[in-house]
């Protein structure tokens, strides 16, 4: 395992991080240091752990053993001060949809401590760079998928938070607002944020993160670079990497088995 | 898939439906699932007790609707003042129908997932119109089935064949110009407002069923002293305008034998408007799938709603700058949800209604004078009764995944959310509510009651605290599904919270009897609500370790 060392400072701890969900074991034991300016790919298999482990660090989920210290604060004293530099984007993409993106994002901003009109000011600028400033006062219910998206990011970057978590946020998001987020993402980078990025879509995950993580049964497989896991693993693409690491090599069959079950219907009709 | 006993009536139909160019099967295809998919819709008409699991609420429903036609009864039976005693009936009927089918039915009528799905698959759209138009049929067929088959069995042994053969011809005409009219209704909408402003306006009406579903119940049950059907009627020229009126006509014009102009004017209308109407209908079918897209897009208002009176009530009734934003919060979730108000509205009518109840039931032995020097006003309590129903509906909301907002922000002191939530309770629904009862009450017996009014208050912010620690207790606001809102283990607390509310009435009412009494109850009140709800919701709690 290769440990990337930078001058930062570490934000992220987890040492010996397990979870068990009624006798089942989620996360197996994950040790895990992340430094500040970091943008993290976290990806892994469907119920690999991925969204627990983020859950648990958001204090979403209770009852996980092993530590977590966030900002060289164990979380588990109880102090949810801490959570005031963190932004979130969950992957559901659940919002309280009858209200206006107006009164939701002021509602969150105020949560993290901004007064009432700071927060409605500047959701609004940012709702106009993000083209929504015609739907600023319609109830997020009206809204496409990739709209209410937006307004989620928004949300998550509102109080200027030091640590960013995003589950899918690219979900729904036309190629340009791609585009957009990419960039915010690095440039908020460059300012010494730090990004946790968890995905199923692995070229975006190579493109833009500087260092990948793949979990798998609960515990950390690879961690490095991507130029690290390519040598190592001296295949083409993360996708590639990812299942020769996940040890998936039977798509061809499993394809060629579909196309045949559906050639046979025609056949019969 | 069930296979439907109303399908296979259609299938005798089958010839009829291929030469017109329809595609029968694929039809019957269509309708069998949505049957199969009504069946697993709750109505409305089951909102105060649903449990979504139980299978086929819809027959159940309809099992309802026949209790609720026995309304319809007294109004055949006695008499034969037909135009009256008709219109009544016809009156009754269609606004329940009409309610029914704007409420339960809007999700058929407004489906716009039938685009994407058949939309896209080889079918004709004569097919698939007329596939909705006989989904809409079947579901009036049982509905008015269900709703009228008592009375007419009844009217059928009182009245005779001839006026039950009547009934049946007018029936189906009725259901006809129901389903055209709420059709045509929505396409009015539709042409000028936006699809947001119709699901506001199909919510109010489900509120409106809902409200006077029970209250018609308590009315029906305490009315029949008042029914006395010896009332002459005299035909105005406005009667044209009530559609109930015009089905009473064709029992006076073929049963009494009364040929006047109005009786055959009155009866072709029977006849014709529906008829007429069928054909406005098709007309506008066009432009009504186009307007359908509406519901599609965001075309809602785009203006800044402004809330200075939420303004000033933040500041009057909050401390902490986050108490203020859970406060304005919940007012908005109040206010705008429409399955939350759809729940709890409904009991806020019943709030208004129940203090009324006993005063008429009193009055109809007593005079007026009698009333307002009694101490009745105590019953005033029963408005407390709707704390009980909404503190218990906080917790939900459609919504409820959205509740890890509460968890991932910087919050210390949870229990800021709940103090919020519940004075947001107080202030936006319960004090208009009270308010409005307690100026009528005090039209009736005179300002000397506002001491009592102040005790009462004070009772209801006390109950609002119990109720929030028995139920409620420590479950975020808005944060857990409808789904489960008829929860069993709830109805013993809720038993016990009627109760209290019945003591409190019954301890002030003999507060009342000791002279001055009435303001010691008032500081005791006063005392107990400041300690339970810093003890059960304090301002300040330290940080403790999971």
């Amino acid at each position: 395992m290769i440990i990337i060392e930078t001058s930062q400072q570490k934000v992220i701890s987890l040492k010996k991080l397990t979870m068990n969900y009624g006798g089942n074991r989620v996360l197996t034991g994950v040790d895990l240091d992340v430094y500040q300016g970091q943008i993290i790919g976290y990806i892994g298999p469907n119920g690999a752990g991925k969204s627990t482990t983020v859950k648990i660090m958001l204090g979403l989920v209770d009852g996980y053993r092993g530590s977590v210290e966030i900002f060289d604060q164990d979380i588990a004293n109880g102090d949810q001060a801490y959570k005031q530099r963190i932004g979130y984007v969950p992957e559901g993409g659940d919002l309280y949809d009858n209200l206006t993106a107006c009164e939701y994002l002021t509602f969150t901003g105020r949560l993290y401590g901004l007064n009432e009109q700071e927060a409605e000011y500047k959701a609004s600028r940012l709702i106009e760079k993000f083209g929504l400033e015609d739907v600023f006062h319609t109830r997020i219910s009206a809204y496409s998928k990739g709209m209410k998206q937006k307004v989620l990011i928004i949300a998550s970057l509102l109080h200027d938070p030091d640590i960013i978590f995003l589950d899918e946020p690219l979900n729904g998001l036309d190629a340009n607002s791609v585009m957009i987020i990419k960039e915010i993402l690095s440039q908020l980078a460059e300012e010494g944020k730090t990004i946790f990025y968890s995905s199923h879509i692995m070229d975006v995950v190579e493109k833009i993160s500087n260092r990948i993580i793949l979990l798998a049964d609960g515990k950390v497989i690879a961690d490095g670079s991507f130029e690290d896991l390519r040598q190592k693993n001296k295949e083409g693409t993360l996708e590639e990497i990812f299942n020769q690491l996940t040890g998936f090599n039977q798509h061809k069959q499993i394809a060629d088995d579909i196309v045949s079950i559906v050639k046979e219907v025609e056949g019969d009709a | 898939m069930h296979n439907f006993l109303s399908l296979k009536i259609l299938d005798k139909c089958e010839r009829m439906f291929s030469t017109f160019g329809i595609d029968y099967n694929l039809m019957r295809q269509i309708l069998q699932v949505k049957l199969t998919m009504d069946q697993r819709r709750v109505p409305t008409i089951f909102n105060q007790n649903a449990k979504q699991e139980t299978k086929n609420q819809f027959l159940k429903s309809l099992g309802l609707y026949a209790l609720y036609g026995l309304i319809l009864i007294p109004f055949i039976v006695f008499g034969e003042n037909y135009i009256f005693q008709m219109g009544i009936v016809f009156g009754i009927a269609m606004f329940m129908l009409m309610m029914s089918m704007i409420s339960d039915f809007s999700t058929v009528l407004l489906d716009i997932r039938d685009k994407t799905i058949l939309d896209t698959k080889p079918i004709s759209d004569k097919t698939v119109s007329v596939a909705k138009m006989v989904h809409v049929c079947i579901y009036m067929t049982q509905l008015t089935g269900a709703f009228a088959l008592i009375p007419l069995v009844v009217g059928l042994f009182t009245q005779g064949i001839l006026f039950t053969l009547i009934f049946i011809v007018e029936l189906v005409l009725m259901g006809l110009f129901i389903v055209v009219l709420t059709a045509l209704i929505y396409i009015f909408i539709l042409r000028f407002f936006s699809g947001e402003r119709l699901k506001d306006i199909i919510n109010y009406v489900q509120i409106l069923l809902s409200i006077s579903i029970i209250v018609g119940y308590q009315i029906v049950a305490r009315s029949f002293e008042f029914v006395e059907l010896d009332v002459s009627f005299t035909f105005q020229w406005w009667h044209v305008l009530i559609p109930p009126i015009w089905f009473g006509a064709p029992y006076e014009l073929i049963l009494n034998q009364q040929l006047s102009n109005t009786n055959i004017v009155l009866s072709l209308l029977v006849l014709l408007i529906p008829i007429l109407s069928i054909f406005i209908y098709a007309r506008l079918v066009p432009s009504f799938e186009r307007n359908l897209q509406k519901l599609l897009n965001n075309s809602g208002t785009n203006k800044k709603k402004r809330m200075r009176i939420n303004q000033v009530w933040q500041r009057l009734v909050c401390r902490s700058e986050l108490e203020k934003t859970f406060f304005q919060f919940s007012s908005l979730i109040l206010k705008q949800e429409r399955e939350f108000k759809l729940k709890v509205y409904p009991s806020l009518g019943m709030g208004i209604v129940f203090p009324f109840i006993f005063l008429f039931s009193y009055i109809s032995t007593n005079s007026f004078e009698e009333l307002s020097s009694s101490k009745l006003y105590v019953t005033i309590h029963f408005c407390n009764l709707i704390i009980l129903t909404v503190v218990h509906m906080l917790r939900y909301s459609s919504n409820y995944k959205a509740a890890w907002i509460y968890q991932t922000a910087p919050i210390n002191n949870k229990f800021v959310i709940y103090r919020a939530t519940l004075k947001a309770f107080l202030v936006k629904l319960y004090i208009p509510i009270f308010g409005l009862v307690s100026i009528i009450f005090i039209a009736i017996f005179s300002y000397q009651i506002i001491p009592d009014l102040i005790i009462v208050f004070l009772t209801a912010l006390l109950i609002t605290i119990i109720t929030y620690r028995l139920i409620n207790n420590k479950v975020y606001p808005f944060s857990e599904s409808f789904a489960f809102a008829q929860d069993s283990s709830t109805t013993a607390i809720t038993f016990l919270i009627m109760f209290i509310i019945a003591i409190s009435a019954g301890v002030h009412f003999m507060i009342t009897t000791i002279p001055f009494g009435i303001y010691a109850y008032g500081v005791i009140l006063f005392v107990a609500n400041l300690i339970s709800w810093k003890k059960i919701l304090p301002t300040k709690v330290a940080i403790s370790k999971r």
